[in-house]
């Protein structure tokens, strides 16, 4: 009893630790005044000194956004690129102090059962966590990444454009839709090569 | 960094990956397959209300091949149907019979409605006692859960955290809601489905709902208690009908105990009742008359 209580609260203190790092690397976005979803801090790559924001496209529906620090810090927001297919935008933004970006998870693969956290601002509600698990895996084709991630997580509005990680505070995915109680997410390594693709485009 | 979080998530992981190598999925209906369990060697547990054809079923295995099953029994009370493969070799589940869940027991649905298997997570939120379902099954314990059921996901199972099964899910005992048929109800069925093809249950043919009896006839006729059950409908040709049961009757006992919920008939109406007459008392016209009744075998999928 002792043991599993123990546990229980060695689990409970690790998953508030996983969550506040993971509140570091999301953002809220807000377009017209209003905040619209999340975003997530992403490597500056090739744009030195700037900061890079990763959001879904139907966040940000016009060239500019307020992004908004897990520490209050507001910066403005200009949109480099956009994939509506995919449902992705990239802001670049000023950073006042170094900022931290997330980490993504390359391997091993995810299992269906695995753990995922959901960061977003559901309702106004900063920096809301969500738990659930991977729903199931998408078999990929040959040489292809898998559409999307299906995980098992009641997500709101808000969430959108936020980080899905895995236990260890990984990004694993961006969370974009919901359909019933199922959240589906970009892949990460999907957005990463996006991410070069448009560095490259905006850089040409 | 995080070992506990980490060790959980993947031990959740190991237990969907052990018990959904005896998962299937079931080609018996138009549109999303459902689930079933590789339950003993070439047994598959599924549910009845996904199975809507007796030919032509098949099954994807979780290696992915496609396999024909047959149909050997299906029982709608408790929404249980069993297939039989031949000449497959592949695990069958691990099933944890003897310690019954708990409330907050931490539990994983899981269902292969197609090629991939998939998973939800929750908790048990609610254990009850045996239940009987409407359609006249009595199932041992009452599992609620706290989870989402996805399309497909009946015919699926409950699993523990280390893999091992609760019971089959269905979403077609409640009104939608998921329930779980416990292990111990799901091996009575599957016995008896594999020796007859189907669940024998007794039947009277009588629709009846609960009615308070008024005070003075409790007096005039000496009654025990107040409540008892209308006959609101009576099946031509029933048992019931046959032994002259009337609409507009009320039953006060059936074999010598005291009605006042239709459950309490069901009670009296396993499948060792039929063709052994049951004595009843009922009200006609005012007095307190004893009847009589052979109950016939329940017919396939009708309520009452």
């Amino acid at each position: 009893m002792t043991a599993s209580l123990l546990a229980a609260a060695g689990l409970a203190r690790e998953l508030a630790a996983a969550v506040d790092q993971l509140r570091r690397i999301t953002v809220q976005v807000r377009a017209h005044g209003a905040a619209t979803g999340a975003g997530i801090l992403w490597t500056g790559g090739e744009s030195e000194g700037r900061g890079l924001v990763i959001t879904n496209a139907h966040v940000v529906r016009g060239d500019r956004a307020t992004i908004e620090l897990s520490d209050g810090t507001a910066a403005r927001g200009r949109v480099v690129a956009r994939d509506l297919k995919r449902d992705l935008a990239a802001l670049e933004f000023e950073p006042t102090s170094a900022t931290p970006s997330a980490a993504v998870r390359d391997s091993p693969p995810l299992r269906v059962g695995d753990l995922v956290i959901a960061i977003g601002h559901p309702g106004g509600l900063v920096g809301a966590v969500a738990l659930g698990i991977i729903h199931g895996a998408e078999s990929p084709r040959e040489g292809r990444t898998a559409r999307w991630i299906r995980a098992d997580v009641r997500l709101a509005p808000g969430f959108s454009g936020g980080p899905l990680a895995d236990a260890t505070g990984r990004l694993v995915g961006v969370n974009t839709m919901t359909h019933g109680s199922l959240a589906l997410a970009v892949p990460a390594a999907a957005v990463e090569a996006w991410v070069r693709r448009s560095h490259a485009l905006v850089a040409s | 960094m995080s070992t506990v979080l980490q060790s959980l998530s993947s031990e959740l992981a190991d237990a969907v990956q052990s018990a959904g190598g005896a998962v299937v999925a079931i080609h018996a209906r138009r549109r999303i397959p459902a689930s079933g369990v590789h339950w003993r060697p070439g047994v598959v547990v599924a549910t009845n209300h996904t199975i809507s054809r007796d030919e032509n079923i098949t099954v994807t295995l979780p290696d992915g091949t496609t396999a024909p099953a047959s149909l050997a029994g299906r029982d709608p009370g408790t929404d249980l149907a069993v297939l039989k493969l031949a000449g497959q070799s592949f695990p069958t589940a691990s099933l944890r019979p003897e310690t019954p869940p708990k409330v907050g027991e931490l539990v994983i649905a899981l269902g292969r409605p197609g090629p991939s298997l998939t998973a939800s997570w929750g908790v048990v939120s609610g254990v009850d006692g045996p239940w009987r379902t409407w359609q006249g099954a009595e199932i041992d314990t009452l599992l609620r859960l706290d989870l989402a059921i996805y399309d497909g996901f009946s015919g699926g199972p409950l699993i523990d955290g280390a893999g091992r099964v609760l019971g089959i899910n269905t979403s077609a005992l409640a009104r939608g809601v998921p329930v779980t048929i416990p292990v111990a109800t799901v091996e009575r069925a599957v016995s008896e489905l594999l020796e007859r093809g189907s669940i024998r249950r007794a039947y009277l043919g009588i629709g009846t709902q609960p009615v308070r009896v008024p005070e003075s006839l409790v007096r005039k006729l000496e009654l025990k208690v107040d409540v008892a059950l209308l006959i609101v409908s009576v099946a031509p040709g029933g048992p019931a009908d046959r032994d002259g049961w009337l609409l507009g009757d009320v039953l006060l006992e059936l074999d010598g105990a005291a009605v006042s919920d239709p459950t309490d008939i069901l009670a009296k109406l396993g499948g060792d009742r039929v063709g052994r007459p049951l004595a009843a008392r009922v009200i006609r016209g005012g007095q307190v008359k004893m009847l009589q009744v052979t109950p016939g075998e329940r017919p396939k999928s009708r309520a009452a």
